[in-house]
């Protein structure tokens, strides 16, 4: 996933905030390409279990789509159709899967400024959180900080729609592979979240706190499973270990 | 809630899906729109923020291989660890590829469980 040649002509034509300018659509576009040149597929591919855990739950393949289009992080469907298997309370689940969600609050908190234009209202905003998961995450920290700031929100729409289009497809198309999947290839699906956030994160750190922070983060949450139980490990997981990377990356750059 | 069930009828998985999973996911989502307005994108608490969230996804990598669901549970653990390792030799090899390291990684796991489980 290398970063596009042909940006360059998407140069001074436009400097408002029109999203429909020539510039905002070329971006459009080299954000759809950049998706669809791996992203889409691999995070697609992940999801296509979710479809397969709707099927068994009982639950209709649109239902399946939406909750990519919707919940779009893929732990939370696991856990949601997987709890409904199992017969859990609802309450109960709601509860557990917001708990597994928290890593979106620093991730929109840290992403936001990036897309920031004048004017920009809250419904926007909103719209753009949605769209919030590791990979949109990471490729636009990545990507953005290097593009005009204009050009920024037309590209991020143009990646962050594709991939979660793709995704939702292929939910659909894994609903109807129900059951057909060998156990082998079913467990690589299943293993694909784990090792594609893996490449993610590793692709995207640059810096000693960067790491610091995977190796932290990998390293507390089964302590922290063991300490405080399933519900709050990943809170104290990314406080303990975030603030630990945080003061590492400092340190390192004082002694700079 | 099974009341509510039998009212929405065929529509009820539909609303299991924005009651029970979209809300709260998004909650999170919503909160750092507020959170984030009138923070400067080079400010340094940003970079705090961006190690915790960092920390996190890695969490739920940890996570996701300890206590994974059916096919994948099936695999040892060391099994999972050990494709995962796999995967970022290739990453790393092959100059920071992402692909590489998942295709990789995918391949060494779906040996193992063609080995292991039979």
């Amino acid at each position: 996933m290398k970063r596009s040649a042909s940006r360059c002509e998407t140069g001074d034509a436009s400097t408002g905030p029109q999203p429909r300018s020539r510039s905002g659509r070329s971006a459009f576009w080299l954000g759809m390409r950049d998706s669809l040149m791996l992203p889409a597929w691999v995070v697609g591919l992940s999801v296509l279990g979710i479809g397969s855990l709707a099927h068994d739950v009982g639950h209709p393949a649109g239902a399946a789509m939406l909750s990519t289009l919707l919940i779009w992080a893929s732990p939370a469907q696991v856990i949601l159709y997987g709890g409904l298997a199992a017969g859990a309370a609802l309450p109960a689940l709601a509860v557990v899967i917001c708990l597994s969600s928290i890593r979106f609050l620093p991730m929109t908190i840290s992403l936001l400024p990036l897309l920031r234009r004048p004017g920009q209202g809250l419904a926007l905003q909103l719209l753009i959180a949605h769209y919030i998961a590791i990979t949109v995450w990471t490729e636009s920290l990545r990507r953005l900080p290097a593009m005009p700031a204009e050009e920024r929100l037309a590209y991020y729409f143009g990646f962050a729609n594709t991939t979660i289009g793709v995704s939702a497809l292929l939910t659909g198309l894994g609903y109807y592979l129900a059951g057909t999947v060998p156990t082998p290839l079913g467990a690589g699906l299943i293993f694909l979240t784990p090792v594609f956030f893996t490449m993610t994160l590793s692709a995207g750190a640059r810096t000693v706190a960067d790491w610091s922070a995977i190796l932290l983060g990998f390293a507390l949450a089964p302590v922290f499973t063991g300490l405080i139980g399933r519900d709050f490990d990943l809170l104290a997981t990314g406080l303990v270990g975030g603030t630990a990377a945080y003061l590492i990356g400092r340190r390192q750059r004082g002694a700079r | 809630m099974t009341d509510l069930a039998a009212l929405a009828g065929p529509l009820w998985p539909y609303l299991v899906v924005v009651l029970v999973g979209f809300l709260p996911t998004e909650i999170w989502r919503m909160l750092g729109v507020v959170l984030a307005r009138g923070l400067d994108d080079r400010s340094e608490i940003l970079v705090w923020v961006r190690a915790v969230a960092t920390t996190l996804l890695a969490g739920v990598v940890a996570k996701l291989l300890i206590a994974p669901s059916e096919p994948l549970a099936l695999v040892p653990l060391a099994g999972r660890l050990g494709s995962v390792l796999v995967g970022l030799l290739a990453f790393f090899a092959l100059r920071r590829s992402v692909i590489a390291g998942v295709i990789c990684g995918e391949i060494a796991l779906i040996a193992i469980t063609a080995l292991v489980v039979r």
